[in-house]
């Protein structure tokens, strides 16, 4: 059989148009290969949409790679997805370290870690870098976007989408719109959250939006009362999800989401909204000192084996 | 009559362009990896000419442009106009409640395959897709839709209800559909024809086995009862799907692995089956090559397969009060004749009996001349349905 590359209108001598849509949104980028990045990276390629993932750090762009590769094969182990999944996500995710490979996509989205000076300073560069029309989004989950989108040009292109940890798995988004976000990017990426099969719930700019703002003293709740020995951890746990039908507890919620995260954001909220509920448990604090920081070290509130599971 | 065929699935779309005259495919194909790197157009003329295009293939609508596009082709071509498509039938998985046949396509049967789409998630979506980028692109070209449930919507309501509460299936029409109906009204006609009788009066069971496996108790040419369900999970065992189970089995599956109910769909849908059984292979080839290696998971893959063929067409027999003809099709159907045998294995005392030699050369006819239930593999032709009903429809409408 004969193979050739041709295009449509090598085969007819008048090409019929190709009323593509162009508003779609087709190329996404997303900066910072960590469990965020790794895990929005999942999700968008998932649905079929191109990813270029970008991390400058090239050890820690091999070792995402490794951990998306690991993640999902768990996944195909407690047969929630198949390797033809996993194939068809690898084939559409870009492992670039270079921020110019950003140049065509419509939408770029930073996962990088919560700190404003970082968060500004990539979005500076990529502000040169990227398309004029490409929307850019923040992952930020406390921290302020419209001081974030005055810091570059394209003000009304700045939204925040706040996904949840692990992202492929949560069916939500909450989408921050800053003083300047416009109606029209608002719009287009709400279109984009469904598309990648997310709900997207519309929040006003203000310290940790809906969910971290909820969940954040509840956590604090839970390690007072660790603290003053009222309950063991499990057994807290256990009271929240068989009480209230919490499909986790709020401990190893925290130590999923990571201890230094938690306390991030409760002294975020501490500062910002000033009220003591907010004000981190000593307990968070001595297990950040000490690196146990949950899931990921393997140490936190709870232990875990080398695969992540809780060890009781 | 020309008519082109489509079957649009989420990212290919299955094309043959037939003459209902001489019931020719004068072309067919099939474009690959829609919206992904690598798109690919493979395309086959009457005559064995062959290509295969590479190309930027974004949408359904670029893809219906390639198979024009090669149609015409000076090379490689068929048609020397768009106009000598007399009419485009695209084949649609679920009709719902609403088609009994096959129809012509307006704005309106549009809208209802819309409504439809809840309860073929995965199929529907693109078969709309395939028929709005023939609107656009052959926009004075008559379209018409032929519905994998439509032969089974004349089932009556002991087979298509479920023993569940009533309010259920008239709330969100929860009922026992089917599917491969193109498939099994096709064999079936045929098994007549190679009889010599009336469809009318005679009792077919017809076994489509491919990808998906479902089997259909055909009574005086009317679907009676079929295997698949509410969805194609139901029924006999397939490749990655678990056929038959107990429903409350999910619930406590679901709980003890800490599935959600999409991953439940997963485990259900695509890792169950021969895939599930064996630990091999979804393949039928690779499971028979397994059984020969003397794998003992590939072995009970196999025997649950074929055991839950012969107990459907034992209660088939039971339902119809009898049964005629049993019929093989699709690639398991048509290909694996050990299948075949292993169905057919001490069924005599109830009339079947395979003759060795006829399955061995994979004859239409392979029982015995004095079987009284005559066993036959008919390779499926659901393209050919598809056209037929579509020029029918159109000439119809152009009296």
């Amino acid at each position: 059989m004969q193979e050739e590359k041709l295009r449509l209108e090598d085969l007819l001598e008048s090409s019929q148009s190709s009323n593509v849509d162009d508003d779609r949104i087709n190329n996404v980028a997303i900066i910072g290969a960590g469990i965020m990045g790794q895990g929005i990276a999942q999700t968008v390629a998932g649905m079929g949409l191109e990813v270029i993932l970008v991390e400058i750090d090239a050890d820690k762009l091999e070792s995402a790679k490794a951990q998306l590769t690991e993640t999902i094969d768990r996944e195909i182990k407690r047969w929630a997805m198949t390797k033809s999944d996993k194939k068809a996500i690898f084939s559409r995710i870009k492992w670039e370290t270079d921020p110019n490979a950003v140049k065509d996509c419509e939408i770029i989205i930073e996962a990088v870690q919560e700190d404003f000076d970082l968060k500004v300073s990539i979005f500076k560069q990529l502000d040169k870098i990227a398309n004029a029309e490409a929307i850019f989004i923040s992952n930020t989950s406390t921290l302020s976007l419209t001081k974030i989108s005055e810091s570059i040009s394209r003000s009304s292109k700045v939204i925040g989408m706040h996904f949840l940890n692990p992202v492929p798995k949560i069916p939500m988004v909450e989408l921050v719109k800053s003083l300047h976000t416009s109606n029209e990017t608002v719009l287009k990426v709400k279109e984009f959250a469904s598309r990648i099969g997310k709900t997207p719930v519309e929040v006003y700019e203000y310290p940790g939006f809906i969910t971290t703002r909820a969940i954040v003293p509840l956590i604090n709740e839970a390690m007072h009362m660790l603290l003053e020995g009222i309950a063991t951890a499990k057994d807290i746990d256990t009271a929240l999800k068989l009480g209230y039908n919490f499909q986790y507890g709020p401990l190893e919620m925290a130590d999923a989401m990571g201890l230094d995260e938690v306390l991030t954001w409760m002294e975020t909220l501490y500062k910002t909204l000033g009220e003591p509920r907010y004000r981190p448990n000593p307990m968070i604090r001595k297990l950040v000192r000490e690196r146990k920081l949950g899931k990921k070290t393997g140490e936190g509130i709870f232990k875990y084996d080398e695969h992540g599971n809780k060890i009781n | 009559m020309k008519v082109l065929v489509l079957n649009s699935g989420s990212s290919s779309i299955k094309y043959q362009f037939i003459d209902t005259d001489t019931k020719i495919a004068l072309a067919k194909g099939l474009v690959d990896r829609i919206g992904m790197a690598g798109a690919v157009l493979s395309h086959q003329r009457y005559d064995g000419n062959n290509i295969k295009i590479a190309g930027e293939i974004l949408d359904h609508q670029i893809a219906v442009e390639y198979v024009l596009g090669v149609m015409l082709s000076k090379n490689h071509g068929v048609i020397d106009d768009k106009k000598d498509i007399d009419a485009v039938g695209h084949r649609v998985v679920h009709g719902g409640e609403t088609f009994s046949g096959s129809v012509f396509v307006t704005d309106e049967v549009v809208k209802v395959l819309q409504d439809n789409i809840e309860l073929a998630p995965l199929h529907n979506p693109p078969n709309i897709k395939g028929i709005q980028a023939c609107q656009r692109i052959l926009p004075d070209t008559p379209q018409c839709g032929t519905f994998d449930t439509a032969f089974h919507s004349q089932m009556p309501p002991k087979s298509y209800l479920y023993g569940i509460p009533y309010e259920l299936y008239k709330k969100h029409k929860i009922r026992r559909y089917g599917f491969h109906g193109t498939s099994h009204l096709y064999v079936s006609n045929r098994a007549a024809e190679l009889l010599g009788k009336d469809i009318k009066d005679l009792k077919i069971i017809t076994a489509h086995l491919g990808n998906g496996c479902s089997i259909a108790a055909v009574k005086n040419g009317k679907s009676m009862d079929t295997s698949m369900g509410f969805t194609p999970l139901e029924g006999l065992l397939m490749g990655t799907r678990s056929g038959d189970l107990d429903p409350s089995l999910i619930l406590y599956i679901m709980g003890k692995e800490g599935l959600t109910l999409g991953e439940a769909n997963t485990l259900l849908n695509k890792h169950s089956g021969l895939i599930g059984i064996s630990g091999e292979s979804s393949d039928m080839r690779e499971i028979l090559s397994a059984v020969k290696d003397n794998q003992q998971r590939a072995k009970w893959a196999f025997e649950i397969f074929t055991y839950r063929i012969k107990k459907y067409i034992g209660a088939y027999a039971a339902a119809m009060g009898g049964v005629d003809a049993v019929v093989f099709t699709g690639g398991i159907g048509e290909n694996a004749k050990e299948v075949r045998e292993e169905v057919c294995k001490e069924m005599e005392y109830m009339g079947i009996e395979l003759d060795e030699l006829k399955n061995q050369n994979a004859e239409e006819i392979i029982s015995k001349d004095n079987s009284n239930v005559k066993v036959m593999r008919i390779p499926t032709n659901e393209e050919l349905v598809i056209a037929l009903d579509t020029a029918k429809i159109v000439s119809e409408m152009n009296k």
